[in-house]
């Protein structure tokens, strides 16, 4: 894997595909690594993009700081990576962690993207997910590794996911606790401590931003995205049918489709951004990809009218009274 | 950084031919010596004229790393291979050098660099030697040697917070720049004693 340096810290980054294509640049979240991308650069090469992924600092191969890291460093190291590397722009798709890095990123550097695709993320810390921050810093710090490994599984998957993989689970944990180190992820959880909402900013952003959310993603729930479309007005709201919070891995064949789908239309200029909301295929083959979403999309149930339940009289129960014995 | 590889062939090894008293001696040759280096820090700088938090917390990690090394020696199934410690100190040259350094007179005590790096040294070994990975899937849960070096592993976690809190936080003169570069080399330094352990591990 090359390296970069920024400042004294290594950067360990993987750039496939000719840099004379449109370029899609993938961020990590908090315990993922550039590797993952692997998967999503086979797609997109053969299809005339290339793909760069990195390590941020403090994952995988890059650099571990333990005594300061601040939130805009990354976002900054992102803008010199690009420059070492002499691209002026790219496509920006990020998750979770990574999403919040993107954000900030495409604020203030937005001049260098082309499009920006958030997946699984927030702009500023709900009190849910404060608590939820706060919860999992205090089980990494007083538990240990271990602890928040088994946390974040059923936190990013689905119970059918789980059930499938759960032979495999022991080695992928085991995988991740040599390539994640505790203090360095504490470090970057420790880098919200000081964290600004970027809520007041996201209006600045002007370039095709496409937000997406898993259908049941407790994690960063609806109303995480549901800020950030609201702020950005070229923005679209894409939900992921039965998906978690990490629907990059649960679902990496309907996820890259989406993106497909939102890259193509920008190079075919057929993109609107209108704040709207849609509802991802299941089927990444099917003829329509984004499906129109009926109904209150912040909601996990749709109430029907009171009509309905008069017409088919449908009388308040009342429960029988027992007779005495 | 540390090699996967080098922890997937240990593991291979362990998996292959059990925890012999060769693969616990290894082991606990590493083990003892790094938690020594810290409790001779701990035991250099434990007797500061005060007992605020940041000091409970030095006693108890003085007491934990002592409790860990007690577990290690019962547990351990020893090699009469004298040619395992010649070897192992051969590995651990550089963090016997490294701790000697921290403690040359006057002593990390009395000597802000000596005392910052000492706390440096014993982060990068709470946080780099993590031997839960070459543990094969499955094992015995109540192997003795297992159950200590999970222990082991799991405190070292909590152990960490207490470098973390004081590398991060603690009043210095020590320019930042210097504390950062401080802490890499210590890293690198640990790093590269622990591959060669672990290929060592892996080796017949």
């Amino acid at each position: 894997m090359p390296i970069t340096q920024y400042g004294k810290h290594q950067v360990h980054y993987e750039l496939i595909g000719d840099t004379d294509r449109p370029i899609i640049t993938f961020l990590n979240g908090l315990t993922q690594n550039a590797t993952l991308w692997r998967g999503y650069a086979d797609y997109f090469v053969p299809r005339g993009y290339a793909v760069l992924a990195y390590d941020l600092l403090g994952q995988g191969n890059s650099s571990k700081p333990i005594i300061d890291i601040k939130l805009a460093m990354h976002a900054d190291m992102l803008d010199h990576l690009l420059e070492q590397l002499g691209i002026e722009q790219t496509h920006l798709a990020a998750i979770s962690f990574g999403g919040v890095i993107a954000l900030d990123f495409a604020i203030r550097h937005g001049q260098r993207l082309r499009s920006l695709t958030v997946m699984s993320t927030f702009a500023e810390l709900t009190p849910h997910l404060e608590f939820f921050g706060a919860v999992m810093l205090q089980g990494l710090a007083e538990i240990g590794l271990p602890y928040l490994q088994h946390l974040l599984y059923p936190l990013n998957m689905s119970s059918a996911w789980i059930a499938t993989h759960h032979e495999q689970i022991s080695a992928m944990k085991r995988a991740g606790f040599i390539g994640n180190d505790a203090y360095a992820l504490q470090n970057l959880m420790e880098s919200f401590i000081d964290f600004q909402p970027l809520t007041p900013d996201l209006a600045r952003i002007s370039v095709p931003t496409l937000i997406m959310n898993g259908e049941f993603d407790f994690f960063t729930p609806r109303e995480c995205h549901e800020v950030i479309r609201r702020q950005i007005s070229n923005s679209r709201l894409l939900l992921i049918q039965h998906a978690y919070h990490a629907f990059t891995l649960e679902y990496p064949a309907v996820t890259m489709r989406q993106l497909e789908v939102f890259l193509g239309q920008i190079s075919d200029g057929t993109w609107e951004g209108d704040q709207s909301v849609w509802i991802a295929a299941e089927n990444p083959d099917a003829p329509v990809q984004w499906l129109t979403c009926s109904g209150d999309w912040r909601r996990a149930i749709q109430t029907g009218e009171a009509k309905t339940l008069l017409h088919e009289s449908i009388q308040p129960h009342t429960p029988a009274r027992r007779s005495n014995p | 950084m540390i090699e996967a590889s080098h922890y997937d062939q240990a593991r291979e090894r362990i998996s292959t031919q059990g925890f012999t008293p060769e693969i616990q001696t290894k082991i606990s040759l590493l083990l003892s010596f790094t938690k020594s280096g810290n409790l001779m820090f701990h035991a250099g700088v434990q007797w500061q004229p005060r007992l605020d938090p940041v000091h409970q917390a030095m006693l108890a990690q003085y007491s934990r790393e002592l409790e860990a090394l007690t577990l290690l020696s019962r547990t351990t199934q020893w090699s009469l291979n004298p040619a395992l410690a010649m070897r192992g100190s051969q590995i651990l040259a550089p963090l016997t050098l490294a701790w000697g350094q921290v403690m040359l007179p006057p002593g990390p005590l009395l000597n802000p660099r000596a005392a910052y790096r000492g706390i440096s040294l014993g982060h990068a070994q709470l946080a780099r030697i993590r031997l839960a990975p070459v543990i094969p899937d499955p094992t015995d849960p109540l192997n003795p040697f297992v159950v200590a070096l999970q222990r082991i592993e799991l405190e070292n976690g909590r152990l960490l917070q207490t470098q973390i809190r004081l590398l991060k936080n603690m009043p210095t003169e020590i320019p930042l720049a210097e504390r950062k570069a401080r802490v890499a080399a210590d890293q690198h330094l640990v790093n590269g004693v622990f591959n060669d352990f672990l290929r060592w591990l892996a080796a017949d």
